[in-house]
């Protein structure tokens, strides 16, 4: 009996410890291999202070939480400044450098490590509660598990989880949409090592001994093979990941009778060949994302969503609102319009070469209020990467970025986005695995639920306020008339819709400046007018449009002013008419005919 | 008078491991570098392909063939390339049937996905190593005696002839690899592909012919590595635990996309600092150390280009243009 309770110890530990990988893994998409390290920073702080004296083990777990949050931070800080592929080096450096430095320090018990955290003459206890037998564990491993799950449900499932997913599916689209993705990266990977260190200096007073061979490299790569075969960005996935990989060792040796040491090898080798198999044939694991316990058991569930899917992303239409054309007014009055708005952004010397490659020289302009500013110039003029350089997408060489008198010039391009200019892509660069309605949620700022503080500290607010940002959104996805496929995944539209889903996303940040990257090129011609209703509506309601296109006829019917580029830099500027009409600029256009 | 003599033989003797150390992780990195670099794949089970080498050169000259003039076994060099080319043959299959339909499947989050199979397919590799051959280390030494270890020493520095006969190996691959890059159309197709593998495969690129190769040669040089460790220490199921660590340690330190001539002398560095550093602290930190190392690099490479980076490089320049 007491083996089997203490197998269950174990599952509670490990599903525990995969919980909070699933966060920074299945949500967030970022590749740790440092479950053991961060468990082993609670696995050596609880040996020390134990067999230093007894101790009632809460303390061993602040301890613990508080280093691997401070710890997990600083590596946090360096990895998530560069590319991918660091972390997953740093994470598995950083587990050497631990254990190296664990098995070099005598206070750590050296090669041997600590032992008898647990036995004479050490006693744990839980607020005078002695936790000696394998029965006492149970209940405090799992309040562990209770609560891992509490805080890693909350973060996942909630506007905070939202943004977590679109890190995931593409860093620079979060950014644009105003969220600071390097701080949420850095908090996100400081908390999920924090409750690592926790199940992991549980895992220690378990099982009484905190060793280098305890927190090997196998260890960290259950805890991955336990999110992989659950499912990635699914916790309940994980509980059951967690109970059934855990579970294989009891089978192994007490059910098959296979002797400890073969049984290790076939666990693990079981454990990668599972990793292989999954990645290669069922990459969602056992529970796909946004699937639920009872749905999994449900079959005809999932064909019959898919279908309906399949159907309305393929006969709906999106419902435009009425209007052909009350007739823009003419050129000459639209640009007398122009001359009088206020400035809003004002570029000055804009400048940024690649090597020897001039992408932007010197470039001065303005975008004024309610009024739409096209920039227009044959490919590779520079034009997107003027929209780069606005938005501090890519920081320019020299010159200066003013909105409303503010300088902006080199932010960040989620700080940009914070300050009221907000950019959409030429590539649209949807969430595709999120669905139009959640993709546009994402552009509303300041959600209460995309704050940990009132997330964890004012549930109600985060709900009443949540219930306010999806009705907003809907708003704008009505306005682009798109409302019918609220509820289908971004990576089932056409790819005209997907430049609808793309402005209602930037419309929903409320940006006073939006910058518009060829908001209709490739979409059906029969929609073009409505694109060109909807920027006009959007100008009309007292925002500032820049567009680049290369449909002369949209420039042609929405520019209140135009800049014409050639090769980074502005060469002249003016109506439309006023460029097409001077045949040095039709030529650089259109080249010689 | 006498402690700085000692020393100076110390020097000697810890800059002579160093160097010879250093050509093997020079070519590890330099394998392991060439794979990341081209193809993108983050290889983890580089570790197994180098621990594969050193058990089908084993098992071909201990065992031998079924039947035949070599059924008491494979003599020792020819059991050695063999083992080496499947090995290299097994990182070709690993691409080809594991990688490439994974990347295919996962479009963007490819990276992840390759790592996850890796790290899989390298600990079931060293697990099922295990159960095969058992969890000792293996006798790998030249049954026939042709291949045996020599103690040589100059002045006061000692080594063995297969140090001697691993750098060269090592020194040699990497130069005829380093022309090859250079000066062959093959070489010019890998260095295409590294840069921008899309225009690649537009200027018609064969860039999965060119996967396979790069994930040929690569394993090749750690398989290499794997031979000659393995003749001078031991054979077992966990040896290619280090070098992978090893291999991504001196390919990151150089950056992927460097030459091989630079990959390889960041690896002899890495190594002689290693060496040199036993001077200062005890052999156990020496490997924390050069972890160090890499953390400060990373630290120095994640602060240039952030807003704090440039911000302090705005500062100097501004001072500077003042003054």
């Amino acid at each position: 009996m007491q083996i089997w309770l203490n197998y269950l110890d174990q599952i509670l530990i490990m599903t525990t410890l995969g919980l909070s990988l699933n966060v920074l893994l299945g949500y967030t998409g970022q590749v740790s291999v440092a479950s053991a390290a961060f468990g082993a920073i609670g696995g050596y702080t609880m040996g020390y202070l134990v067999t230093k004296n007894s101790v009632n083990i809460i303390w061993t777990l602040l301890l613990s939480l508080a280093l691997a949050l401070i710890v997990g931070a600083l590596i946090a800080l360096v990895a998530m400044r560069l590319s991918v592929e660091y972390l997953i080096l740093l994470t598995l450096a950083f587990g050497n450098v631990l254990i190296g430095v664990a098995s070099a320090t005598p206070a750590l018990g050296s090669t041997y490590g600590i032992i008898k955290i647990n036995s004479e003459p050490h006693e744990l206890n839980f607020f005078g509660w002695t936790m000696a037998r394998p029965v006492d564990w149970l209940l405090p491993l799992f309040v562990v598990l209770l609560i891992t799950f509490f805080i890693c449900w909350r973060m996942g499932e909630s506007a905070y989880g939202r943004t977590l997913k679109g890190i995931r599916e593409d860093p620079v689209a979060t950014r644009s949409m105003g969220k600071n993705t390097f701080k949420i990266q850095i908090m996100v990977f400081a908390i999920t090592s924090a409750l690592t260190a926790v199940a992991g200096a549980m895992n220690a007073g378990w099982l009484g001994v905190s060793t280098p061979s305890v927190w090997g490299f196998n260890f960290s790569l259950t805890v991955v093979a336990i999110v992989i075969f659950g499912g990635m960005a699914n916790l309940k996935g994980t509980l059951i990941g967690g109970f059934i990989l855990t579970a294989l060792d009891p089978f192994l040796r007490r059910v098959i009778k296979m002797d400890p040491a073969k049984a290790f090898l076939v666990q693990i080798l079981i454990y990668g060949v599972l990793l292989v198999v999954l990645v290669m044939v069922r990459p969602a694991g056992l529970m796909p994302e946004g699937r639920t316990v009872s749905s999994f058991f449900r079959r005809k569930d999932k064909s019959g969503r898919t279908e309906m899917i399949a159907r309305t992303a393929s006969t709906a239409e999106p419902v435009f609102a009425t209007r052909k054309s009350e007739g823009a007014a003419d050129q000459a009055t639209r640009h007398a319009k122009w001359e009088q708005a206020e400035v809003v952004l004002e570029a000055k010397g804009i400048s940024k070469s690649f090597g020897g490659i001039v992408a932007a020289a010197d470039l001065d302009f303005v975008l004024k209020k309610g009024t739409i500013t096209a920039l227009v110039g044959p490919n590779g003029a520079g034009k997107t990467t003027v929209f780069n350089l606005l938005t501090g997408n890519i920081p320019p060489d020299s010159g200066s970025v003013t909105l409303r008198g503010k300088n902006i010039t080199g932010r960040s391009l989620d700080a940009a986005a914070r300050q009221g200019l907000v950019r959409s892509f030429q590539d649209v660069r949807l969430f595709q695995r999120l669905t139009c309605l959640e993709n546009v949620v994402f552009g509303v700022q300041n959600q209460a639920g995309e704050k940990l503080s009132t997330l964890f500290g004012r549930p109600g607010l985060v709900k009443a306020n949540d219930k306010a940002s999806y009705e907003k959104a809907m708003e704008w996805l009505t306005f682009v008339g798109m409302q019918d496929f609220a509820n289908v995944p971004a990576g089932a539209l056409s790819y005209g819709q997907t430049k609808l889903i793309s402005l209602a996303r930037v419309l929903s940040t409320e940006a006073e400046v939006v910058l518009l990257d060829e908001p209709a090129s490739g979409i059906d011609t029969k929609w073009v007018d409505n694109m060109l209703d909807l920027v006009l509506a959007i100008a009309a309601q007292g925002r500032t449009v820049a567009i680049v296109e290369h449909n002369l006829r949209v420039v042609t019917e929405l520019a209140d002013h135009a800049y014409f580029m050639e090769l980074g830099r502005i060469t002249a500027e003016g109506t439309i008419d006023d460029l097409t009409n001077s045949p040095r600029l039709a030529a650089a256009y259109f080249g010689t005919v | 008078m006498f402690a700085v003599t000692i020393g100076r033989e110390i020097f000697a003797q810890l800059t002579a491991n160093g160097l010879f150390r250093g050509t093997s992780y020079g070519l590890l990195g330099a394998g392991f570098a060439l794979i990341l670099g081209v193809t993108g794949r983050f290889h983890f089970a580089y570790g197994l392909t180098y621990t594969l080498a050193a058990y089908f050169a084993f098992t071909l000259h201990a065992r031998g063939t079924w039947a035949g003039p070599f059924s008491n076994g494979i003599p020792f060099i020819i059991a050695g390339i063999i083992g080496i080319l499947a090995s290299s043959v097994v990182g070709v299959g690993i691409e080809r049937f594991i990688y490439r339909p994974i990347a295919k499947r996962a479009g963007a989050t490819a990276l992840l996905a390759i790592f996850i199979a890796a790290l899989g397919l390298g600990i079931a590799g060293q697990s099922l190593i295990s159960l095969l051959w058992g969890q000792q280390s293996v006798g790998f030494y030249d049954r026939g005696n042709h291949l045996t270890k020599v103690g040589w020493r100059l002045w006061k520095v000692t080594f063995e002839n297969l140090d001697v006969i691993q750098s060269i190996t090592s020194i040699t691959l990497i130069i005829v690899f380093s022309l090859i890059l250079r000066f062959t159309p093959l070489g010019r197709q890998m260095r295409a592909t590294r840069v921008n593998p899309d225009l690649a495969t537009i200027i018609g690129i064969n860039s999965k012919r060119i996967y396979l190769t790069c994930f040929f040669i690569g394993t090749l040089f750690c398989a290499v590595s794997a031979f000659w460790y393995g003749l001078q220490y031991t054979v077992n199921p966990d040896m290619g635990a280090r070098p992978v660590i090893t291999a991504f340690v001196v390919a990151f330190l150089a950056g992927t996309a460097s030459s091989p001539i630079r990959i390889f002398l960041t690896g002899v560095a890495l190594a002689l600092l290693e060496q040199w550093l036993s001077m200062f602290i005890s052999t156990q930190w020496t490997q924390t150390a050069v972890f160090v190392v890499l953390f400060v690099y990373l630290i120095s490479k994640s602060m240039s280009g952030t807003i704090l980076g440039r911000q302090v490089k705005s500062i100097v320049t501004f001072q500077w243009a003042r003054s």
